[in-house]
């Protein structure tokens, strides 16, 4: 393929004043957005822009395995389709799948399995498809974070939301979240996800070369950019909601209803839909006798043996 | 429901039903197009793009070029292809692997919009007759499908085909090489097109999914600013009368013209 | 933290910790983690005595006995219908489930006629794309859900318009006591019937009354967490017909 302006790196990636090419410090994460139910037919979905980074995560299910010799009796399978689109890269990239993109998926399927209560849903597939529109280094990493949100998104019970970030080393420094030209002509290549309720990684490589006390500070480093990330995934999810709050206690005021019980007009457990859970290691349910429901401190039907440690 | 492709036989009466009295399922009437949202120039390394949103249909356009030898049988023209892709994400009936041929259809009913009528002006697009030309990949990919992929598509390509920014080429040493500055695509005539669904016989524009999935038939047609049909393509089983092939060709026209004033596409051509 | 009724239910993201105090258990939508209970949902947390619940806003059907629910045939097999019924499996109904066929066939004199040649009677009564009441008679985690049209008010549904919501708003359209659904039906004079598997049958006197009555769903279905629902709907539902001219 022929083009008139060839990718160029810079020699150096970190200035005298030790500033990497896009200005940022060492240890800062790129600018980072993002945004639930942005696809009108998908279960669940999200979009996220992390540096130029845009990706769209869109989750389906679960649904019935196609074909049906890969459905598994004893629990669900997850599936990643992670795409990347022509346009997304400098050089047109065929639309046609490539090896490249189908590891990145089963890497993605491992980061995010273990969020997921797969026994639930015996015969059946969740599936998440990925697609990168814009790239700029660290697509993995983001598009991890991305379908985490989408699986959160589509009501699936999760463990945890899963923030991926990389870090790498360029000119014999290490940094965290590298950028396009950090990520392509750099010294090594960290990307990594963090299941952020128990800080587990649950996708982790590494490409170049690196001490292992540079890797101590990269993996530190991968950990306070996951924890800025899941701040913002959080703060996104809650914005959604408060904002349509903001909005209805607007709309409250002006049609004069001030004074409002708030437990008389919500969405509560005493009305809400019986969607059991199946008692699985780790789970636990209580089932309340619905006839008791006014009593606030209502005992359950029977006991049920609380475990002490969730089994992962 | 997960199963759109298998069309509810009330669903399908209801629709019938407000058609006969004049009511369309989301309250539109019969000549009237759902909203339009575009963004343009929002993939940066994509040489031009847009995403355009016709009701909830939802499809993503970039723009990518190379230099490479032209078609023998226009060796002074430059090349503009486009491909649609379907990502399984926009519908529940969308399985994942190549292009089927509703996608392949989409692509090539909105290249041909842009073909002819004086769209892009190839011999522009030409370095070195019968050696270097520029080749356009138009790539749209559906995000969401909410019916009407045709005229969604032809929005966000002409939309990704006004804002591209393309580098110029000069001759150096016999080589191609890029001279430092940069160009926009010429483009005279902008197309648009504009679909006809058909139920027995109700004759309506821009069918929402539903009203796609019950339809007899589509019958869609291009056109540009000077009045001039630029493409047409029917498909699906129902038969168009003579009469009907030339209302909708005029309705066409016109409502194209309102269209592409409302939208004003040049407004996303880039200031070189 | 203390654990107090909050007065406003907090919105909780998977994982989110909801106490630390081991005093409480986990209920609906929690999960305990040590001495920490944690939501497993985009949700609303609840607490009620010494139970923290999450309840979650988006999710898919699971289908339960005596459900009632809305499908739509989608394959039809020499022994049954397959239904999707909105959830992970398609429901099947079998012809015996669709019993009233074999009740008439048994009245019409002494005809001896095959089970066999009732069953391929049975079959010509639903086609492809038809939609149905129906009660779910059994699940498993091994087979797919049965289901029935027999009983009362269960059947193919012939008119009407039918729409999908978010299965966990559904309690919030029906309301306290079926308070929300009964503003819906009195003010846009629309038949109602909710689905507990996401879907909603309407049918209204006038194409525009079915629109508002869409709407006024949609609405709830965004505002399902927020106070004063019940109220704002009706000025809602109200305002808009005096807007658009209707009765």
């Amino acid at each position: 393929m022929t083009l008139l302006i060839p990718e160029t790196y810079p020699k150096k990636l970190i200035d005298k004043n030790g500033k990497r090419l896009d200005g940022r410090a060492l240890d800062e994460l790129r600018p980072f957005k993002c945004k639930i139910g942005v696809l009108a037919n998908a279960h669940g979905s999200a979009y996220v822009e992390h540096g130029k980074n845009k990706i769209y995560a869109g989750v389906y299910g679960p649904r019935e395995v196609h074909p049906r010799h890969l459905a598994r009796p004893d629990k669900g399978i997850l599936r990643v389709y992670y795409r990347m689109s022509s346009f997304s890269v400098h050089e047109r990239k065929s639309p046609a799948p490539n090896r490249r993109e189908r590891e990145i998926s089963k890497i993605i399927e491992d980061a995010l399995a273990p969020t997921l209560f797969l026994e639930l849903y015996p015969n059946s597939a969740i599936e998440i498809f990925v697609q990168v529109i814009a790239a700029d280094g660290g697509t993995r990493c983001a598009s991890t974070t991305a379908a985490s949100l989408a699986l959160a998104d589509a009501g699936l019970p999760l463990k945890s939301l899963v923030a991926g970030v990389a870090a790498g080393k360029v000119d014999g420094k290490i940094i965290l979240d590298c950028g396009d030209i950090e990520d392509k002509a750099g010294q090594a290549d960290i990307p990594a996800a963090i299941r952020m309720t128990d800080e587990e990684y649950t996708l982790l490589q590494f490409d170049g070369e690196m001490t292992p006390e540079e890797l101590e500070t990269a993996i530190s480093y991968v950990k306070k950019g996951a924890r800025e990330i899941f701040a913002k995934q959080t703060a996104a999810i809650k914005e959604k909601f408060e904002r349509i709050r903001q909005e209805t206690d607007a709309e409250n005021k002006k049609i004069g209803k001030t004074d409002i019980n708030p437990d008389d007009d919500m969405l509560g457990d005493e009305d809400s839909m019986d969607m059991p859970l199946e008692l699985e290691k780790g789970l636990e349910r209580v089932k309340e006798d619905k006839t008791k429901s006014s009593d606030k401190s209502s005992k359950p039907e029977k006991e049920v043996n609380t475990l002490k440690e969730e089994s992962k | 429901m997960d199963t759109p492709q298998v069309i509810s036989t009330v669903q399908k009466k209801y629709i019938l039903d407000l058609l006969k009295k004049g009511k369309r399922i989301d309250g539109r009437q019969f000549l009237q197009f759902r909203d339009v949202k575009i963004n343009a120039d929002i993939i940066p390394k994509a040489e031009g793009s847009a995403e355009a949103y016709l009701g909830e249909s939802f499809i993503i356009t970039g723009i990518k070029y190379e230099i490479g030898a032209p078609f023998p049988d226009s060796p002074d023209e430059g090349v503009a292809t486009c491909m649609t892709e379907f990502i399984p994400f926009a519908s529940p009936m969308f399985e994942s692997g190549p292009p089927d041929i509703e996608a392949v259809e989409v692509a090539r009913v909105v290249d041909r919009g842009i073909r002819h009528g004086d769209c892009i002006q190839y011999k522009e697009l030409c370095i070195v007759p019968g050696e270097h030309v520029y080749i356009l990949f138009v790539d749209m990919y559906v995000m969401n499908y909410a019916g009407n992929l045709i005229d969604t598509g032809t929005i966000s390509a002409m939309t990704a085909l006004l804002s591209t920014k393309l580098p110029k080429a000069k001759m150096e040493d016999g080589k191609v090489v890029w001279d430092g500055k940069y160009m926009t695509i010429p483009i005279n005539q902008i197309p648009l097109s504009i679909t006809f669904g058909k139920i027995e016989d109700y004759i309506f524009i821009d069918p929402i999914l539903d009203e796609e999935l019950v339809m007899d038939g589509k019958l869609s047609f291009a056109s540009n600013e000077k009045g001039q049909i630029v493409s047409m393509q029917k498909s699906g089983e129902a038969t168009w009368s003579e009469e009907d092939v030339v209302k909708c060709s005029k309705i066409a026209v016109q409502k194209l013209n309102e269209l592409r004033n409302t939208l004003n596409l040049r407004q996303y051509t880039p200031k070189l | 933290m203390t654990e107090a009724n909050t007065d406003i239910r907090q919105i909780v993201v998977p994982g989110e910790i909801l106490t630390e105090d081991s005093n409480f258990l986990p209920g609906r939508g929690a999960i305990r983690k040590g001495n920490k209970l944690i939501s497993i949902y985009i949700g609303l947390k609840e607490v009620r005595g010494k139970y923290i619940n999450v309840v979650p806003l988006r999710g898919k059907y699971r289908p339960e006995i005596g459900d009632k629910v809305i499908g739509k045939i989608v394959d039809i097999t020499s022994v049954k219908w397959r239904v999707d019924i909105n959830a992970c499996d398609t429901g099947a109904l079998k012809p015996k489930d669709s019993m009233d066929v074999y009740d008439k066939r048994s009245q019409r004199g002494r005809a001896k006629v095959s089970s066999r040649e009732l069953e391929f009677e049975a079959m010509k009564k639903f086609g492809l794309g038809d939609m149905l009441i129906a009660k779910i008679v059994s699940v498993d985690r091994v087979s797919e859900p049965v289901i029935t049209t027999v009983g009362e008010s269960l059947g193919k549904i012939t008119e009407g318009t039918i729409i999908s919501v978010d299965v966990p708003k559904i309690p919030r359209i029906i309301g306290k006591k079926g308070s929300m659904i009964k503003l819906l039906k009195d003010l846009t004079t629309c038949r109602l019937f909710i689905a507990k598997n996401g879907l909603v049958w309407i049918r209204g006197v006038s194409p525009e009354l079915e629109n508002l009555c869409i709407e006024a769903i949609r609405k709830i279905e965004r505002e399902a967490h927020t106070t004063g629902l019940t109220d704002r709907i009706q000025y809602y539902i109200q305002e808009k017909k005096q807007e658009r001219g209707l009765k």
